[in-house]
């Protein structure tokens, strides 16, 4: 944390010496959420942040391992960090939550073990880190938003959606409030993007009961967006993959369950920080949404 | 029957002493079940969880589906005014019902099994296979089939998998705890 602040006043000194992280993008990152690890790595190319993937990485084992051994969670977790380390790094990004908790927690208990100190960052943390390189570009680029890209920041109506277990887990360093966080709204902020008041911001959807009952996550699901309408909202932002799916993928099975009518794209933090950041929308993968914004 | 009745008796038994002491201290405001996004489909609530827990009662909890449909999101936990770790209780229920082979919900069980086997395989996750075996498994062959046409057209599956190279050891680690 310290070292990433260190750096960030060399660079505002002028010294420019690069920002640098290992990257941990996780299973769901190389799939479904293909769109959430290619503008993430958009993004900080333009903030001129280095993201080093961690060689052969593994499965960080997220809730099956999880609920039936915690020994086979940290150690499957441990894995990825210890590559890490031989790579040379002591900090590791990893965007997806689940596996943020899982590696976070391993980091942990290598520290207990004498195996070093690591620092596990989530996406929300390392961006608010990172608000005053956003702020700079964003003025920088400006000018430089084409106007489909500016139509579709000036008509955003956005709530945040942190989901349930990015500040709440137990053990997890708790960088904002679990029960109304803003770091978020001021990530956003920084790059001129207002985000609505909403009272679910860290509800569950439901998570992975999506692939065993269905009908769960879609009544979860639903409240989220239900709630997201009331709020006077036209998108949500999310900082999880599979929050996202829920939320994104499975709209069309909740308009065919509940028999009603939503419509609201399901954006990841990371697209729009970059359509503001002047990047074009097909390379932030906005495209890939099940549900297009149309406003 | 002997068996499971020494096993219950043995979770509680770490419940009270290990894992959570402050279980005894639960005064039943319900403010857990208040707070949980899956207390209508529970059969036992957590608050009714933990009171059968202080009244020797593992059996009844391990029978019903709560532990199982438990996601951890923690609500629970972090609004308990006696700082009971209901979360934690839950947890530990759905662990021990796993290695003692108690563990009720076939359709999350085969999905854990589906998911670290190929996990040993592979050393990462695989969707493709991990769908079609898990509907294979839960006889749900068509579920969520409507959503294919659209992934596959955002290219938001892998086709082909991308083993790492040190799954040997992914996989020891992994048939070690199955």
């Amino acid at each position: 944390m310290e070292k990433v602040l260190e750096k960030e006043e060399k660079n505002a000194g002028g010294t420019r010496e690069a920002l640098k992280v290992a990257y941990y993008p996780g299973c769901s990152l190389n799939s479904t959420a293909i769109d959430f690890n290619t503008s993430i790595k958009k993004l900080y190319g333009t903030l001129g942040v280095e993201l080093e993937e961690i060689e052969d990485w593994n499965c960080c084992g997220t809730t099956p391992a999880q609920n039936i051994s915690r020994e086979l969670v940290s150690e499957l977790s441990a894995r990825n960090v210890r590559l890490a380390g031989k790579m040379g790094f002591s900090e590791i990004l990893s965007p997806c939550i689940s596996c943020y908790c899982k590696l976070f927690k391993a980091a942990s208990g290598m520290k207990k073990a004498g195996e070093g100190d690591f620092k596990i960052f989530s996406i929300v943390e390392h961006l608010l880190f990172l608000k005053d390189i956003i702020a700079e570009k964003y003025a920088e680029n400006r000018g430089r938003i084409k106007p489909f890209e500016e139509n579709i920041l000036n008509n955003l109506k956005p709530v945040c959606y942190y989901g349930c277990v990015l500040l709440r887990t137990e053990n997890i360093y708790r960088f904002d409030s679990f029960e109304n966080p803003t770091s978020m709204e001021k990530v956003l902020e920084a790059a001129g993007v207002n985000a609505l008041n909403f009272s679910f911001k860290t509800e569950c959807c439901g998570a992975i009961l999506s692939l065993t009952h269905k009908e769960i996550v879609l009544k979860l699901s639903r409240k989220i967006l239900d709630v997201a309408i009331e709020a006077g909202a036209n998108s949500i932002i999310t900082c999880c993959p599979l929050c996202q799916q829920n939320l994104d993928m499975r709209q069309s099975q909740i308009n065919r369950y509940f028999k009603t009518n939503y419509k609201i794209p399901v954006f990841y933090i990371s697209q729009i920080l970059g359509l503001a950041l002047g990047i074009p929308f097909r390379e932030l993968m906005i495209n890939k949404l099940f549900v297009k914004p149309d406003f | 029957m002997n068996d499971s009745n020494n096993y219950y008796e043995q979770i509680r038994k770490e419940l009270v002493e290990q894992v959570e002491p402050n279980i005894y201290y639960c005064y039943q405001c319900g403010k857990c079940t208040a707070g949980c996004p899956l207390s209508d489909v529970y059969d036992w609530q957590p608050n009714e969880v933990i009171r059968l827990i202080q009244l020797g009662r593992v059996d009844s909890i391990i029978n019903s589906n709560s532990v199982y449909l438990c996601v951890s999101c923690e609500i629970c936990s972090s609004r308990c005014p006696q700082e009971v770790n209901i979360a934690a209780v839950m947890s530990h229920i759905r662990i021990k019902s796993w290695q003692y082979g108690l563990f009720r919900l076939k359709h999350i069980s085969n999905f854990y099994k589906i998911f670290l086997r190929i996990a040993a395989l592979i050393g990462r996750s695989y969707e493709p296979l991990l769908i079609l075996t898990l509907n294979l498994l839960n006889k749900r062959f068509f579920n969520d089939f409507e959503l294919m046409p659209g992934i596959l057209k955002r290219r938001k599956i892998k086709l082909l998998p991308e083993p790492v190279k040190g799954r040997k050891g992914i996989a020891e680690t992994i048939k070690k705890h199955l």
